[in-house]
């Protein structure tokens, strides 16, 4: 069997137009919804990221505030920026391109991020609404509905394109390899669909391939190319590559695309998949952080 | 084969040397560490367990306060309240007795503690700390299970460790500490709902228990050489003799016989769990004299 390509870019794109709606009614009300991402120094993959959102944000009719920093700024004048879009009305979601340069510590600058303009959730204290609340006190589609409940993006991205795609989670063997920024998040807000049922595991822990076999959703958040082969892939699998890895042109996944595609039902591409859903829903989150003003 | 049984008073009873022993270090520099609870209501279990709390204290050499406020305060006086705990400097650590009377936000109360003294590790910002590989206090539930399988020799590393609970207090937090700390396990996260229970709970190299229903865990679930601990705890009575008894999750007798360790009810999790609080305690002062 070959698999189905799901379509990021369609996903992203159904996304972007209830958007509009929404970015209408704020400017009705005289709030135009605004971005700030801030880059720090020349790293090639952080300017892609930066100037992704920017056209995006153009389209869609979001405000722009981006910041570029020189490479040698100093943590504490990064920090004192940061605490400037804290404070400016004028800005709704506020974002830290990574990777940052070396000697700046992001944990102390994600804490310093307002929660109420953590478009990414990189402060810890962001955390709290998606991981409390007992396991499936509120469901993922609840919770996101929830004013003022900012989700990181890329979670975020991959549970709307897994219910976009329709499969059913209930009862599934969920399994997300790679326990990081993204994974732990996303196996957060798996446990809340389905029956709490979800594996996460650390690419260092047991033979890994074992552990990966079973699961009938298998999300890929390792950060290694083509990490995820064809052997470790149950046949009718539906796969979810989260990995942004450089290669010879351009990018490709944690999965190797090719031979894991004739296995699984379903499967993501890199590019295309899951990144195009992320950037729009980091945006949706500037939307999303500017209607609270108006509640 | 028949299980090691894993003596939870003796653990806790080495945590609490080596936690004498950092106590009386902070002595020498003129620190006393200071645990302030909060209660709100006359609930007679909660009043119990804060006194449980004390007492651990006190054999420690921990100064504790009770702050025992009517059960029709106002919310915004009760986060009064323990802002007022927050600036204390002799208060290194807070916590809330729960649950909290039904016209109160537990989450907006829990919120109000400073994520340094929140000992309990329910403040948003330890739960993403704990998330995100940080520094955070942890909860003591998971935290007990967590000291339990490493100093009873059950390594958790490389190895497949089913949780069945995946609420706030046991179940994401003790994950969080799996899969992030040095001993890395591939955890999963079970709700006692799921139909394919089983199917988990078999293969488990390390199966943890937490949802409070009597022998809910038979030997046909479970395979041979587990390492089992059950965080349950329930009351039931004996059909014969009518006496009532303290009994965990698991069906202790017939699972002994195929695992290779496992936690008794009573005398396992539980008595780690207030030791576990005190440890972080201690933590919370240590982390606030090098700042």
């Amino acid at each position: 069997m070959t698999a189905k390509i799901i379509d990021g870019r369609s996903i992203a794109a159904q996304i972007q137009q209830e958007l509009g709606q929404r970015i209408d009614r704020l400017k009705d009300r005289g709030i135009a919804p605004t971005i700030a991402p801030i880059l720090v120094g020349e790293n090639p993959g952080a300017r892609v990221y930066y100037r992704a959102k920017m056209k995006l944000a153009e389209k869609l009719g979001i405000g722009y505030a981006g910041v570029e920093l020189p490479a040698e700024t100093t943590e504490s004048e990064l920090i004192r920026r940061i605490h400037e879009l804290n404070e400016d009305k004028s800005v709704h979601g506020l974002f830290v391109e990574l990777p940052l340069p070396g000697g700046i510590s992001l944990p102390d600058i994600s804490r310093e991020i307002s929660v109420g303009k953590d478009v990414d959730c990189m402060n810890p204290a962001s955390a709290g609404p998606m991981v409390s609340g007992g396991a499936l006190s509120a469901s993922y589609r609840a919770l996101k509905e929830r004013a003022g409940v900012l989700l990181p993006a890329t979670p975020q991205a991959v549970m709307e394109i897994l219910l976009a795609s329709g499969v059913d989670l209930a009862g599934k063997e969920i399994v997300v390899v790679g326990a990081g920024a993204v994974g732990f998040p996303l196996a957060l807000l798996l446990l809340r669909e389905g029956y709490s049922d979800v594996t996460i595991c650390e690419y260092k822990g047991k033979p890994l391939t074992e552990v990966v076999l079973r699961g009938d959703v298998i999300c890929a958040c390792v950060g290694k190319a083509h990490f995820i082969t064809a052997d470790m892939v149950k046949a009718g699998a539906v796969v979810i590559d989260v990995g942004v890895n450089p290669a010879e042109h351009g990018i490709t996944g944690d999965v190797d695309f090719d031979k894991v595609k004739e296995k699984a039902s379903l499967i993501t591409p890199v590019p295309g998949g899951v990144g195009p859903v992320t950037t729009t829903l980091l945006l949706a989150n500037v939307v999303k952080a500017a209607e609270r003003l108006v509640l | 084969m028949t299980a090691r049984i894993i003596d939870g008073k003796e653990i806790s009873a080495g945590i609490k040397g080596e936690l004498r022993a950092r106590v009386s270090k902070l002595a020498g520099i003129g620190v006393t560490p200071g645990l302030a609870g909060i209660m709100v209501g006359e609930d007679p279990g909660s009043l119990a367990y804060v006194r449980l709390k004390q007492k651990a204290c006190e054999k420690l050499g921990i100064h504790s306060e009770m702050l025992r406020l009517p059960g029709d305060i106002a919310e915004s006086d009760l986060i009064k309240e323990i802002g007022g705990l927050n600036s204390d400097a002799s208060v290194h650590a807070i916590f809330i007795q729960l649950p909290l009377p039904d016209h109160i936000d537990e989450s907006e109360v829990l919120a109000a503690v400073s994520p340094d003294k929140d000992v309990d590790g329910f403040h948003p910002v330890n739960i993403g700390r704990a998330w995100t590989g940080q520094t955070a206090f942890v909860p003591a539930a998971a935290l007990a299970i967590y000291e339990i399988l490493v100093r009873s020799g059950c390594n958790p590393g490389g190895k497949d460790v089913v949780i069945v609970n995946a609420d706030d207090l046991v179940g994401k937090p003790l994950a969080a500490i799996l899969v992030q700390g040095k001993n890395k396990a591939n955890v999963t996260l079970c709700d006692a709902s799921n139909p394919n229970l089983a199917s988990h709970t078999r293969r488990a190299d390390i199966l943890v228990v937490s949802v409070n229903k009597p022998r809910f865990i038979t030997a046909d679930m479970v395979k041979d050489g587990v390492v089992v601990v059950d965080a349950g705890s329930n009351r039931v009575e004996d059909t014969d003799t009518g006496k009532v008894r303290t009994v965990g999750d698991v069906d202790f007798e017939a699972v002994k016989e195929k695992a290779e360790a496992i936690t008794p009810v009573p005398g396992g999790v539980g008595p780690m769990l207030v030791t576990m609080l005190l440890a972080n305690t201690v933590t919370a002062v240590e982390r606030q004299v090098s700042d």
